[in-house]
């Protein structure tokens, strides 16, 4: 009795003469690939000043900025680089080999989370995307609802009382343990950093070395948030500088510009900094060669824009006013590109929110189909800053804003102080080539299914959507592009 | 001598045909039959048999193709020379061909008449129609010929690793296609 491997043997001998004679005269070496772009260089970050109503007196210790403590992230094993694992003779030491990757993937499966985490946030992503980037006005906008997530639920630690309670009903909790377990594994599943992804999430808190804080509630920040704690003189240069190299070193360097503008004023009790750095290539690269210039309309008139080319199988969404697809990356999340129709704008789509019903669960939506997809896709590099303070409250997070209502009791003794800035800035680049070395290999992705039928063009050539998931289709970034150019 | 007048010989019944055969396509038997038994003695032992075997089908059969049908007369002999061994030794070459094709069986409960040899091979043939031409290629080669992931990583100048994810690729594709062709009869 023959085996089901040995019936697909047979099955394998008798295939037609055809494809057994021109396997040995067809080159096997796959297309070329060209050198690949990194996918998305993105970095977000926010500082939120905590202020004293009244000018603190300063304790003249001076000591200047130093660490109270440093979070420490999870281990993470380095991608394993197979080039390495090259001999000159051209045989592979698959050995040694292994020996790298086990490790490395068990590293990233260990920072994976079921699905789930993060129900109950869908309301948040809708409402408080719509409130920070609609009304653009043709500038490109981004904004990061995973940084701003971390930076509210940690406030949420810093509060008690009504303070508190408009911070967890913003963000869908029920309890701050609650939303201290879900902040938690969404920071989890948001990281990786093994050198060929890097989706680092990091906190920390300044504080002024005058003040007394509650040691109990630093801890929690510390183990449940991964931040850090920095000590210093409220105002000086030196503890300017620590955070703005904190800043600067965090977003890997991108948002240089807007953290050396960064500076606490010697009021300050406490500050918030959360930022978010990620970086990863497409799980397939685009072509540099079919990258073209082309026109970009924004609505006040055409550009010129580099466009990035692709055909590949792909899953492609639409709606009544939007089409939508999306690319895989490395980090094992998505980039999606939603598009509205023609006569329809990005502010209707996100008022709507039916895009983020699709980015949030796509298995879900109805009208999809697996089809060959014609990518154009401009590249860009954006960056914007805005002050979250005014959005926040009209989200209906208010009292940590009001002197005479805010309850900071977990935190601090102090009464009357109060939130006095909240600045978000994000910048978002995909079309950075990468580094040289075509070290990092393809990830496998699944098989396809029967070849596509059709196939449909998919040109981002006016005002669209992006946004960039976690593994869990938890959104990081999303931004509106009117203008690459 | 061409294909054509070698088969001529068979039909003339002139044993010459034999030793022609074995000339021009002897190194290449071997090397499929090498490919699954692993041991030059039994390779060489299953590549007479095909010989023989050969010599006793054509006539009737008139191959259209002399290469490709003697390959397939020494993958089958071949299987059988490696069932009737197993018992006694593996190789390890063909154990791990045969799980990584098991691989490509539909999970479906009525796999039996989509398994049934000529409608497998149809199916799979037709499969390969898909493919880009690449990897129409590889697939035959490492499935058909019995080549080592190796060998043809350095063909395709490629690390062995990627190559091994090229292929799971291909045969989670046959696999889907399979069932796909399954379930629409």
């Amino acid at each position: 009795m023959k085996d089901n491997s040995e019936k697909m043997y047979d099955g394998v001998t008798d295939i037609r003469d055809d494809l057994v004679e021109n396997a040995k005269t067809q080159n096997i070496k796959p297309p070329k690939m060209k050198r690949p772009w990194w996918t998305a260089v993105i970095a977000a970050a926010l500082v939120a000043a905590i202020f004293a109503g009244e000018m603190l007196m300063p304790g003249g210790t001076g000591v200047n900025a130093y660490a109270i403590s440093e979070a420490t992230y999870p281990e993470m094993a380095q991608y394993p680089d197979e080039y390495l694992y090259m001999h000159a003779d051209g045989s592979f030491d698959s050995e040694g080999f292994s020996a790298a990757f086990d490790p490395w993937f068990e590293d990233v499966q260990a920072q994976r989370r079921p699905d789930g985490y993060a129900d109950g946030l869908e309301a948040y992503f809708k409402r408080s995307t719509e409130q920070f980037l609609s009304g653009a006005e043709g500038e490109n906008v981004t904004y990061s609802p995973l940084n701003v997530y971390m930076a509210l639920a940690m406030f949420a630690e810093l509060t008690d009382g009504e303070s508190r309670a408009q911070i967890l009903s913003l963000l869908g909790a029920e309890s701050i343990e609650e939303l201290r377990q879900q902040a938690n594994d969404v920071w989890n599943a948001s990281y990786r950093d093994d050198g060929a992804v890097a989706s680092i999430l990091a906190s920390s808190l300044w504080l002024n070395q005058d003040v007394e804080f509650n040691q109990e509630t630093l801890d929690t920040l510390a183990e449940n948030y991964y931040a850090s704690s920095y000590s210093g003189e409220m105002g000086s240069d030196d503890f300017n500088a620590a955070l703005q190299d904190w800043l600067d070193k965090q977003t890997g360097g991108l948002l240089s510009d807007e953290a050396g503008e960064v500076e606490l004023d010697p009021e300050t009790v406490l500050a918030l900094a959360t930022t978010v750095y990620f970086r990863s290539k497409w799980t397939s690269e685009f072509n540099e060669d079919n990258t073209k210039t082309d026109v970009f309309h924004t609505a006040s008139g055409d550009v010129d824009a580099e466009f990035m080319h692709a055909s590949r199988s792909a899953s492609y969404y639409w709606q009544e006013r939007f089409s939508a697809s999306y690319m895989g990356l490395e980090s094992g999340g998505r980039m999606w590109f939603i598009l509205p129709d023609e006569g329809v704008s990005a502010d209707e789509l996100l008022a709507s929110g039916e895009y983020m019903d699709l980015v949030l669960d796509p298995d879900g939506w109805t009208d999809q189909t697996y089809i060959i997809v014609n990518y154009a896709v401009p590249k860009f590099d954006t960056s914007s800053k805005f002050e979250l303070s005014d959005g926040l409250k009209a989200l209906g997070v208010t009292d940590v804003f009001d002197d005479a209502v805010s309850d900071f009791s977990p935190m601090t003794d102090m009464d009357g102080i109060y939130l006095s800035q909240a600045e978000h800035a994000v910048r978002v680049a995909i079309d950075e080539e990468g580094v040289t070395a075509a070290a990092y290999t393809v990830m496998a992705s699944a098989g396809t299914g029967s070849p596509p039928e059709e196939e449909v063009d998919f040109t981002l050539d006016r005002p669209f959507i992006f946004v960039v998931t976690n593994p869990n289709n938890v959104p990081m970034f999303i931004g509106i592009v009117n203008n690459p150019a | 001598m061409d294909d054509e007048r070698i088969i001529e010989l068979y039909f003339e019944r002139d044993e010459q045909a034999v030793q022609e055969t074995s000339g021009k396509y002897g190194l290449y038997c071997m090397g499929i039959a090498f490919g699954v038994l692993g041991v030059p003695e039994d390779a060489e032992e299953c590549v007479n048999d095909a010989l023989h075997a050969a010599w006793q089908s054509i006539p009737p059969e008139r191959p259209a193709c002399l290469r490709a049908y003697l390959g397939r007369i020494v993958r089958n002999t071949a299987i059988s020379r490696y069932r009737a061994l197993r018992a006694k030794k593996r190789f390890d070459g063909t154990e791990v061909l045969l799980s990584e094709l098991a691989e490509c069986v539909p999970s479906r409960n009525d796999v039996e008449e989509i398994m049934e040899r000529k409608r497998l091979s149809e199916l799979i043939s037709a499969w390969l129609d898909t493919l880009p031409p690449a990897d129409s290629a590889l697939f035959v080669r490492r499935y058909w010929y019995g080549e080592g992931v190796s060998e043809l990583a350095q063909e395709c100048k490629c690390a062995p690793r990627a190559l091994t994810q090229r292929m799971l690729r291909l045969r989670r594709r046959l696999k889907t296609y399979l069932e796909s062709e399954g379930a629409s009869r």
